[in-house]
């Protein structure tokens, strides 16, 4: 019980339920200060056992389920991958904490904000860490469940709690497909432990079931991490609180579905039809995202489409076999959204919660810190060279050209081209918000939540160089560190200053554009944007795919449904249980005549009765 | 020696009696009266049979039908002395309370 892991899964788990069964009681600063407290000492407790790891170690807890030949312990599984996942969490869990105690300050239901924040956060370090797919299962609904219950925080507002449960749905159907693929897993490897499956996985797996079982665990991943076809309960999900948004629809649990993948990547990567397939996926997410992205007049919504996009990268970088530089993404990525988000929740509370971006304009000058954080994030995300973005992406891209096929050619051309679109949307934003003329002025906002935008700010410029490349001088420490820790080697990539120069210049030339349609000739744009008002429409719609959905899979419940309730329900079921009803009503009524009350009558059918029954055996 | 046909058309007689008193008659006494008539009837049915294959159980089963008669008699009187408390009758058809 010595061991760190201990710590960091317990204080979350402790805080949330300190802040669950006493939280309402208490005043705001103990409650801030316990969730913050028990997040923090998490971070302090991973960072621990980072230091303190010396190879893959298992810690079993205790025998959580035992029966027959199936056994899940509470076990967790500390290796390179998952405690450097669990770091990241914590770290940025921790950050987000502090954001929200400025964010949420004048909101009522801090105790149940704050107890869902921590139980999120137990929720998703007890995915990362857990050494069995059951436990892992156990997180991946916990974080789910957490989503709902934030996306649908402010409840009273109509269409909030409607966006919770569409984010829960869809996501079950994804976790539908990933616990059909644990049974399946369990059936061929005898076992639900993830090193195990993966020691046995070559010897244990048919080529044919490793396809299935990497396409069910693509879709459980999809669900998780909003990839087509589940793409669209994410930007619904931005009814939540913004800190809300950033860490779990941005950072953490959104990315939840990636780390599955890396965690079974031995299982994965036994199938190339499955690898090709994930990042096929991938990579037309993260296009038809960007797409819709640039067309959204909602701030928050620019950034949801934008996670999907990002998270289309990772899938794209699974895929392509190069799981260090996908993970290496996923952390830059948690950085630079998470600041975004924070930033876009700055921008939105100094402006009496104004969404829309056009209603903004000319916040440079009047929130410079804020401008400079998100101006951070932006160039992070639009890949501009030397940015930590820039970095991440630019490896899973030299990853997928260097795979060789014709297909991941084709990939990697749509991701150079999505890279463009992502540098040309998020200037957007950057140029609309905080060049344009002033439309609004802002309030003040607390300290607490601009100066945490400090941290990530940092890790979103320099943090790339904890994986620099080595043309850059760099010493790939993460991926040394990762493949020291047991994951797949990356790809020793060529051709790298060709991608690296498409790169840097397709990012360049997106934040170009951005400038010349949005400051320099604005004018232009209007006239542009006059003509292409219809694939305006569709873009900011994002393809209709959600109007389609509703039609086509709510429509068609609907239909079912009424159809079950008004002819099944109420005309067979019930009105055959009121015929029921009535026939012995009726039946009653005729055979009250029968009961006189008079005792000779009643002897006299006694008699009658014996007669029959005495004539009935004399004759037989 | 009374033939057994005998003693069987007698008792059948004696039953249907007890039959017609219970069923036409209103007065409870003459019903209760009639039921004592139809177990006395099977009584001597069970005698005759004991006779006629020389068995002793139908001597034993009237033994214990005279004494269920008593009881049930006993039982019967007291119910009529309540019911007559009630109405001031020992007419059945006064007793239609539970007419539906």
């Amino acid at each position: 019980m010595d061991h760190p892991v201990t710590y960091i899964l317990l204080l979350p788990l402790i805080g949330a339920f300190i802040n669950a069964v006493a939280g309402w009681k208490m005043p705001r600063r103990a409650v801030e200060t316990i969730a913050c407290a028990s997040v923090g000492g998490s971070f302090i407790a991973a960072c621990m056992a980072l230091a303190g790891m010396d190879g893959a170690a298992s810690v079993t807890l205790y025998d959580w389920l035992s029966f027959g030949g199936f056994s899940a312990p509470a076990g967790f599984y500390l290796d390179a991958l998952s405690v450097t996942m669990a770091v990241m969490v914590s770290g940025v869990s921790f950050i987000i904490h502090l954001y929200s105690v400025g964010y949420m300050r004048e909101d009522k239901g801090y105790a149940r904000y704050f107890m869902l924040l921590n139980l999120f956060v137990f929720s998703m370090l007890n995915l990362v860490l857990a050494s069995n797919l059951t436990l892992l299962f156990v997180g991946w609904e916990g974080v789910g469940f957490c989503s709902y219950a934030l996306i649908g925080f402010w409840y009273t507002v109509p269409g909030y709690a409607t966006a919770g449960r569409k984010a829960f749905i869809v996501t079950r159907i994804g976790d539908v497909a990933f616990g059909v693929a644990i049974i399946w897993l369990f059936y061929l490897a005898g076992t639900t432990d993830i090193p195990a499956i993966n020691a046995l996985a070559s010897s244990r797996i048919p080529a044919a079931t490793a396809t299935f079982i990497g396409l069910l665990l693509l879709s459980g991943a999809a669900g998780k991490s909003a990839q087509l076809p589940l793409t669209v309960w994410l930007p619904d999900a931005m009814a939540g609180p913004t800190p809300v948004s950033a860490l779990i629809h941005a950072a953490t649990m959104v990315t939840a579905g990636v780390y599955l993948l890396m965690r079974l990547f031995p299982v994965v990567s036994l199938s190339a039809t499955a690898l090709s397939v994930i990042a096929v996926v991938g990579c037309v997410t993260s296009f038809y995202a960007a797409t819709a992205a640039l067309a959204q007049h909602d701030l928050k919504k620019v950034l949801a489409y934008s996670t999907i996009s990002q998270i289309g990268y990772m899938f794209m970088g699974v895929g392509a076999g190069a799981v260090s530089s996908s993970l290496f993404h996923l952390f830059v990525h948690a950085f630079f959204k998470a600041l975004l988000f924070m930033g876009a929740g700055c921008i939105i509370q100094a402006l009496d919660e104004e969404h829309d971006i056009h209603k903004m304009g000319g916040l440079m000058i009047r929130m410079p810190l804020v401008f400079l954080c998100f101006l951070s994030g932006a160039l992070a995300l639009a890949a501009a060279p030397g940015t930590a973005g820039f970095f991440s992406k630019d490896e899973i891209l030299t990853a997928t050209l260097s795979n060789g096929s014709a297909l991941y050619v084709v990939l990697w051309a749509m991701g150079e081209l999505t890279a463009f679109i992502t540098a040309l949307y998020i200037f957007r934003v950057v140029f609309l918000v905080f060049r344009d003329e002033p439309k609004a002025s802002p309030k003040r906002l607390p300290r607490i939540m601009v100066y945490s935008l400090v941290p990530l700010a940092m890790l979103a410029l320099v943090g790339g160089l904890i994986n620099a490349p080595a043309n850059w001088g760099g010493t790939e420490r993460l991926s040394a560190y990762l493949e020291w820790g047991g994951v797949a080697p990356a790809l020793k990539f060529s051709r790298q200053w060709l991608v690296q120069g498409v790169s840097a210049s397709v990012s360049v030339c997106g934040i170009a554009m951005a400038y010349y349609m949005y400051v320099y000739n604005p004018a232009w744009r209007k006239k542009a944007a006059a003509r292409l008002s219809g694939i305006a429409g569709f873009l900011s719609a994002a393809w209709y795919l959600d109007a389609l959905y509703n039609k086509v899979v709510v429509g068609t419940y609907v239909m079912v449904s009424g159809f079950l309730w008004k002819k099944v329900d109420g005309l067979v079921i019930d009105r055959s249980l009121d015929g029921t009803a009535a026939g012995i009503a009726g039946a009653g009524t005729g055979l009250r005549s029968a009961v006189t009350g008079r005792a000779s009558t009643y002897i006299m059918s006694v008699i009658i009765g014996a007669a029959a029954m005495l004539a009935y055996f004399a004759w037989s | 020696m009374v033939p057994f046909s005998h003693i069987l058309i007698l008792a059948g007689i004696t039953f249907a009696l007890g039959v017609v008193c219970v069923a036409v008659r209103r007065n409870i006494l003459m019903i209760l009266i009639g039921v004592e008539i139809m177990l006395n009837a099977a009584g001597l049915a069970f005698v005759a049979g004991s006779m006629r294959w020389g068995m002793p159980e139908g001597q034993i089963f009237v033994l214990f039908l005279m004494a269920m008669a008593a009881s049930e008699v006993s039982v019967g009187l007291a119910l009529v002395v309540y019911l007559h408390k009630r109405k001031r009758s020992v007419d059945v058809d006064d007793f239609s309370d539970m007419k539906g």
